[in-house]
């Protein structure tokens, strides 16, 4: 299996000098579901946020240590951030539908790219919607504000933006916990279809979530990354007694 | 608590709260009425079609005060706008919430509740002074002062309601900054903005003081921007105080006209946003 990401003694600190995340090392594959769970407060979203930069837009953040995306460093000075995040997707807890029309969200990231053709663009907008099984909700009302539709939709709709533009990964911060059981599943469902195309790092809360649809865990505490395992082998057999007392509920 | 004094504080609060607003809305409809009443019978074809005629001549309109006031408005407009629109972006969006910022919004407050005399007196003396003669330049320039901290201001606080998780939905996609303001910020505000510029037009087109001294007033038609050019609020001033009942006629019609340019102004803006974001 291809490696993706390569985390190599990663630290993170936030203004102030508070150290969020501590030598972290872990492996994402090409094209498979990582999840990352663990208590409120652990790192895992700030660990999801370093790959794709998001943290560099506030001032006083800092890394330490590698991401290796294809080989090359992305934490490095000289790393253009706006090609990085336009290989890299991030879909949000909240969905985040721009105000504009459900066409015009989908083509954003198109027309940044400098897509401009009508055609292209319409063809690109249907794939994405289809891609995040959304198309046959919305195909009669393209031209609508995307604040019309459901929460579940409109996450559907974020997923589907960021799959417009042909990411090799996309990060999942929480997607689901807004969201109603039925839309859950619809994501889950998704995300899984997904990997085919796109490398998944996901974060959840929901410890069933991760034993649904990922293939890989990491399981981090207090900034450091507990376990990092087989899916299935952390939640059959952990190594660590720590992760066996969050997984089966003693705390958290 | 008991349910009872529960109930009767809550009764009372919407007895003395709808009280107030109907104590509100009595004076309103009491001036708009009075205004209809004296300014409408004076509403002429020409009052917009001819000059004012000599001191104590009947007839003549105040065709230069319209035209006039139209010019100013439109180029207090063009000057306050965009800075106050440029300058409220810059303190939402680039200047964090330091110091520069805080001092900025303070003095814009502080701007908003200057009385618009001393607006009209600065622009006297570093505009009108120097250059030696009353100018439709100057007037612009005043009420352009009036207008920034107001546009400003709405413009800082409508960007400052604009989610986070948005601008970093924007980012994420790999928009650089200036598109994620110009291109999702601006579109998720601009409401609230276009409320403020509306507002900051009809706040000035009903002002006095700040033209008095900068544009002044004229009694013949002009467009010289360079010159003096009469305003409808400085005309009402003048005629108002004036000897003639037909003064006061015309007077009574321009501070109508003024009223309904207002209230035009305010519905075609409510009218545009539902056009344009009417799903929303």
């Amino acid at each position: 299996m291809n490696i993706d990401f390569d985390v190599k003694g990663l630290n993170f600190y936030y203004p102030g000098g508070h150290h969020s995340l501590k030598n972290i090392n872990l492996q994402v594959y090409k094209h498979s579901i990582t999840a990352l769970i663990g208590p409120s407060g652990c790192g895992k979203t700030t660990l999801l946020r370093c790959f794709n930069r998001m943290h560099d837009l506030y001032p006083g953040n800092r890394y330490e240590g590698e991401i290796l995306f294809e080989g090359r460093n992305i934490l490095t000075q000289g790393v253009d951030l706006i090609s990085l995040r336009s290989r890299i997707g991030m879909v949000f807890q909240k969905p985040t539908p721009f105000p504009m029309t459900i066409f015009d969200n989908i083509a954003y990231g198109l027309k940044l790219r400098g897509v401009k053709k009508r055609g292209l663009l319409s063809e690109k907008v249907e794939h994405a919607l289809i891609q995040a099984a959304l198309w046959n909700e919305v195909k009669d009302k393209l031209h609508q504000s995307a604040y019309a539709l459901s929460g579940g939709q409109q996450q559907r709709l974020v997923i589907a933006r960021a799959l417009a533009v042909e990411p090799e990964a996309i990060l999942f911060d929480e997607p689901t916990s807004a969201l109603d059981p039925i839309s859950t599943a619809k994501i889950e469902e998704l995300v899984e279809e997904l990997k085919k195309d796109v490398t998944i790092l996901i974060v959840t809360h929901n410890l069933q979530q991760a034993a649904r649809v990922s293939e890989w865990t990491g399981f981090l505490m207090l900034g450091e990354l507990v376990e990092f395992e087989k899916t299935e082998q952390m939640f059959t057999s952990p190594r660590e007694k720590l992760t066996e007392d969050y997984i089966t509920g003693r705390f958290g | 608590m008991s349910e009872r004094t529960r109930k009767i504080e809550s009764a009372l609060a919407l007895v003395l709260s709808t009280v107030a607003a109907l104590v509100g809305l009595f004076w309103l409809v009491f001036i708009l009425g009075d205004l209809i009443m004296k300014g409408a019978s004076a509403l002429t074809p020409s009052l917009f079609l001819h000059n004012p005629t000599p001191e104590g001549v009947e007839g003549g309109g105040l065709k230069n005060a319209f035209v006039g006031q139209g010019l100013i408005t439109l180029f207090a407009t063009l000057f306050g706008v965009p800075i106050g629109l440029l300058g409220g972006t810059f303190l939402a969006e680039y200047a964090g919430h330091g110091k520069v910022t805080r001092t900025i919004s303070a003095l814009s407050d502080i701007m908003i509740s200057v009385p618009t005399m001393v607006v009209g007196t600065f622009i006297y003396a570093v505009m009108v002074k120097p250059l030696g003669h009353f100018s439709g330049w100057a007037g612009s320039v005043a009420l352009a002062v009036v207008m920034v901290p107001v546009v400003l201001r709405t413009t800082e606080n409508m960007l400052r309601l604009v989610p986070w998780t948005l601008r970093e939905a924007a980012f994420a996609l790999g928009a650089p900054k200036y598109k994620v303001i110009t291109q999702v910020v601006y579109r998720g505000a601009i409401t609230g903005i276009f409320t403020g510029v509306l507002l900051s037009i009809a706040r000035v087109a009903g002002e006095t003081a700040p033209l008095l001294f900068t544009s002044f007033s004229n009694n013949f038609f002009s467009t010289d921007m360079k010159g003096p050019v009469a305003s409808l609020t400085v005309t009402i001033f003048q005629y108002a105080m004036g000897p003639y009942d037909d003064w006061h006629q015309q007077a009574w019609a321009a501070a109508l006209v003024i009223t309904l340019f207002i209230l035009v102004i305010t519905i075609v803006g409510r009218i545009f946003i539902k056009l344009r974001y009417g799903n929303k």
